[in-house]
């Protein structure tokens, strides 16, 4: 018994693993809420929240007519269940670092977040543009057989190839 | 009502459980993916679609309902020349900074610090695309 508490709560899952209970929401949330798995239009429901009296038309479409809603609970779980995992793995509580990217380099904290934060502007906007992201069009668009989704999947994984061959090269000195 | 955004905190804590168990909210196998060194999360991405898409036969094959027996709907995003133009935008946020906008939520859950400046970045972009759509210019009336 104790092994299976190990494997599932305290050590790292093999890709099988998490692309089983990964895929397995797609239908639970269809069989629970009928709703399709996603997160980035969750991204507008902070807004919602945040700007609750804008006059910006998206923000007012029947997609947040309920307020910042449900979306808020569904981001808002999957940050306390990455803290549970770090929590239950032992893990320190915060951490300053970023894998390969901050053993590289040495930038100041606030060349750190001016990088880190214009890719996070580019995925919001990149995501809002294509209609989802890596859940919403790969994860559950592909599982669907939506053309659209793959689509956008192509254009994440193609400019996604270029940009770490790019960051690679430049920034963190690897060869070409 | 209660029960509705119960179930969601559930489900999405199940989902940001698995993605940092699985490495997705680490940069390195981000960085493994894209530059073909370390396939961990490309083979997690192919499995969950296979197993989303038995699901889903499985689902329809029981039915087609919900829990409550309401018939379930599933719609395709549209396809428009925007499609692949967002999705070359956000790739490059992807490869830059080491996160998607699902996983940036495990990073933020597992304490790593930096994942904060991704999200506000995340909300000013998404916030940037509710004043573009606002515009006469814009090549689409809805988004």
């Amino acid at each position: 018994m104790n092994g299976w508490y190990e494997a599932i709560f305290v050590n790292p899952w093999p890709w099988w693993a998490g692309g089983l209970v990964i895929g397995l929401l797609v239908p639970l949330l269809y069989y629970t809420e009928n709703t399709a798995l996603g997160v980035s239009t969750g991204y507008g429901s902070i807004l919602k929240a945040l700007l609750p009296r804008t006059h910006l038309s998206w923000l007012n479409s029947k997609t947040f007519a309920d307020g910042p809603g449900w979306r808020l609970f569904f981001l808002g779980g999957m940050v306390v269940g990455a803290f549970v995992s770090a929590r239950l793995s032992g893990r320190p509580l915060t951490t300053p670092e970023m894998g390969l990217f901050t053993a590289t380099v040495s930038w100041t904290p606030l060349a750190l977040v001016a990088f880190f934060g214009m890719g996070g502007f580019l995925l919001g906007l990149g995501a809002r543009v294509a209609g989802g992201c890596t859940s919403g069009h790969s994860i559950h668009g592909i599982a669907n057989l939506h053309t659209s989704s793959l689509v956008a999947t192509i254009g994440f994984l193609a400019t996604g190839i270029l940009t770490t061959f790019l960051v690679r090269v430049f920034i963190l000195g690897g060869g070409a | 009502m209660m029960q509705r955004k119960l179930t969601f905190l559930v489900l999405g804590g199940i989902f940001g459980f698995a993605l940092s168990r699985v490495g997705a909210s680490e940069y390195d196998l981000i960085y493994g993916m894209f530059t073909g060194t370390d396939l961990t999360l490309a083979w997690v991405m192919i499995t969950a679609i296979l197993i989303g898409h038995v699901g889903m036969l499985a689902l329809n094959g029981f039915g087609g309902t919900t829990r409550r027996g309401e018939k379930i709907t599933v719609k395709a995003k549209p396809l428009r020349p925007l499609t692949i133009v967002g999705g070359g935008i956000m790739g490059i946020g992807w490869g830059l900074s080491g996160a998607c906008p699902g996983t940036v939520l495990a990073q933020l859950g597992e304490g790593k610090v930096i994942a904060l400046a991704t999200t506000a970045g995340l909300i000013l972009g998404t916030y940037v695309y509710a004043r573009l759509v606002d515009r006469e210019s814009w090549p689409e009336s809805r988004g």
